[in-house]
């Protein structure tokens, strides 16, 4: 089946930016921060990584721009939502419709210009296997973002630092009593997430589709907060939930392409139902659910 | 209903205005005040696409006009309450000439045109009229009907396909057409069609196009995308592409088939002119070939000579109006008769087209 195997090849391409930026806003709720900025994010890493990489900086100097820029727009959010304590949905939008805006000025007369892509590594034998040979067909990109997936995982899960920044989302008042400095360890959480969505967004303007245009990223920051919220806030289901969206996302065009007799309304909108039935299933476990759920997510902490 | 231009009427004026800059009968009333020109799109200008291809219609208008007309330029503008208040704000501004440069902003513009009697206004691709209110839109098909011919003489697989943003009858019109014009040349070309329903996601269009390229398409019809993103991945895959509204050759330097390219100068040439001089009436504007508005381009030296003389013949034929795209018989994908032998679909059917011909394999959605 030729479908088949198309959808295998692109899957962990078009799971990567879901698959960045979600990893990025999870470590920032796990803390207890709630960052709906996360789409402005992307788009201010977007064009910073295109704009390095159309000037020949190459893509690692457009993938270390694009995090920078994340991580400094994520700070602005930091400083009012932490420091300030302001309502953080509020901040969170704003601070993603600011990340937008300023997108759309860097990118003003950058519009519609391409760069190069990066090439796709061929593993020995496994490239070469019949049907599922192209799953190991990919960027660099995309096995480091594996590699990072895993990094954050035994991070959360198996270090002091991922039991302290759990704690601080858990019962910030509890940690601070034990010494952690709250505040500062929320900063460094959501600038990581900052710095995730903008190598998300890089990889979706330099490396996926290497083109910049205004509103390129046309709500998959949002997509990537619905994927926390739907993993339950587990790495594992994350990453599953972000290649599921984008292999169904691919099954969908392949679907067209093949003639198959569906709306294609409704093909177009099966990614969504998928991955919201698949992921509410497997987090309907209501003990667990209340388990991994973060206590202080989105409340305001201060003196 | 639906009446297009007077030909030779347009082309009188056209020619007039082109030859005599210093004849226009404007110039009485520019003596005092240039005349403001507000264009409102709702994407970015940028190289290529619709928008940009607006905007590159006024350019020739104003170097023609010199500091007669004062062209006001304003990208990006989402349909909406926002496009409203700056359509009036354009208006107050002392704009007397709009051009709204979406569907989505038909209501918002009429209102302007019904509380300014004194404003001429050009809309696109809507529907309604008004004594200053001129609908346009062009007639794509007869540019893609050429492209049909042109892909299924280089095809090898006899597949085809288009990445279109949404199944609206604008769209499925050109990809029909698409499809007439590649049986004219091989009556067992297959069309497949990816919807991506969105207009602007230029990722998603890329995975649409490698969906087709992966199920054996070696031509794609980039249709009404204002991103290079399907025209670049064709070229990168080794297929075939060609979009409409402005070149994008730069971007496929070796596989663009071709360009039905927009020009809408003498369109706007001409209104422009009417409105200096008084005669500004609002009609349906429904352009192509014989304007000068759908203008074919960049042909790619890959066709076959005696298909490029067979495509060269049908587009004057197309122009002057001796053959015409939906000529019948023409069969629906079901089967049924859709256009009956020696009938000619009309403009009103056209512009409503709500169904795809044989040989589309993916099903129209409702």
């Amino acid at each position: 089946m030729i479908g088949l195997s198309f959808i295998l090849a692109g899957m962990l391409a078009a799971a990567m930016p879901f698959l960045l930026a979600a990893l990025g806003e999870l470590v920032a709720e796990r803390s207890g921060v709630l960052n709906l900025g996360i789409e402005g994010m992307m788009a201010l890493g977007a064009v910073t990584g295109f704009v390095i990489t159309f000037h020949g900086g190459g893509h690692a100097a457009g993938f270390l721009g694009a995090g920078l820029a994340g991580a400094a727009l994520s700070l602005i959010f930091a400083w009012l939502a932490l420091s300030l304590r302001a309502n953080q949905v509020a901040v969170g939008l704003a601070i993603g419709i600011l990340g937008q805006g300023l997108s759309a000025l860097f990118g003003k007369s950058y519009e519609s210009m391409t760069v190069a892509g990066l090439p796709k590594l061929h593993l020995p034998v496994l490239s070469d296997l019949p049907v599922v040979g192209g799953v190991f067909v990919q960027d660099i990109v995309v096995w480091l973002g594996m590699a990072a997936t895993l990094a954050i995982w035994a991070v959360l899960r198996l270090t002091k630092l991922g039991l302290i920044i759990r704690a601080v989302g858990e019962n910030p008042a509890a940690a601070r009593a034990l010494g952690y400095p709250v505040i500062a360890i929320r900063y460094g959480a959501v600038m990581f997430g900052g710095l995730m969505a903008g190598l998300a967004g890089a990889y979706a303007a330099t490396v996926y589709t290497p083109l910049w245009a205004d509103g390129m990223i046309a709500g998959r920051g949002w997509i990537a907060l619905a994927l926390v919220v739907f993993a339950t806030w587990m790495v594992g289901r994350v990453f599953f939930g972000a290649i599921l969206f984008g292999a169904v996302s691919l099954a969908q065009l392949a679907a067209q392409a093949g003639g198959v007799n569906l709306n294609s309304q409704l093909l177009a909108s099966l990614p969504y139902i998928v991955t919201i039935v698949v992921l509410g299933l497997i987090s309907s476990n209501k003990r667990l659910l209340k388990m991994n759920g973060v206590a202080s997510l989105g409340e305001p902490f201060g003196p | 209903m639906t009446s297009t231009l007077n030909r030779r009427g347009f082309l009188q004026t056209t020619a007039a205005a082109t030859l005599g800059a210093g004849l226009l009968p404007g110039i009485a009333r520019a003596q005092g005040e240039p005349l403001g020109v507000a264009l409102i799109v709702p994407s970015p200008f940028g190289d290529v696409g619709w928008s940009h291809a607006l905007a590159a219609a006024l350019e020739p208008i104003k170097a023609e006009y010199g500091d007669r007309i004062k062209v006001t330029k304003l990208e990006n503008i989402p349909e909406g309450p926002d496009a409203d208040r700056i359509m009036n704000k354009a208006v107050a501004d002392g704009n007397k000439f709009l051009i709204a440069g979406s569907f989505g902003y038909q209501n918002g513009a009429m209102q302007v045109a019904r509380r300014n009697p004194d404003v001429s206004v050009l809309h696109a691709s809507g529907f309604m009229v008004a004594p200053n209110f001129t609908p346009f839109a062009a007639r794509n098909y007869q540019g893609t009907y050429l492209m049909g011919m042109a892909a299924a003489a280089v095809s090898k697989t006899g597949k085809l396909g288009s990445v279109s943003a949404f199944a609206i009858p604008e769209l499925v019109s050109s990809i029909n057409a698409f499809v007439l014009g590649a049986q004219a040349v091989n009556p067992d070309v297959e069309v497949s069609v990816v919807w991506v329903n969105s207009w602007f996601d230029p990722a998603k269009e890329q995975e649409a196009a490698r969906a087709l390229l992966s199920q054996g398409c070696d031509v794609i019809y980039s249709n009404a995308q204002d991103t290079p993103s399907v025209v670049s991945v064709c070229e990168e895959a080794g297929a075939y592409v060609f979009n409409l509204n402005s070149s994008m050759v730069k971007y496929a330097p070796t596989k663009y088939l071709g360009c039905v390219a927009t020009d809408w100068t003498p369109f706007f040439l001409q209104s422009i002119k009417a409105h200096l001089d008084g005669s500004f009436e609002g009609h349906t504007a429904y352009l192509g070939l014989a304007e000068g508005v759908i203008k074919p381009m960049d042909w790619n030296a890959d066709i076959p000579a005696d298909v490029m003389t067979r495509i060269t013949e049908t587009q004057a034929q197309l122009a002057d109006g001796s053959f015409h795209v939906f000529t019948g018989p023409i069969a629906r994908q079901d089967g049924r008769e859709a256009v009956a032998e020696g009938a000619a679909l009309g403009d009103e059917d056209i512009v409503a087209m709500d169904w795809h011909v044989a040989g589309v394999t993916t099903p129209l959605p409702n």
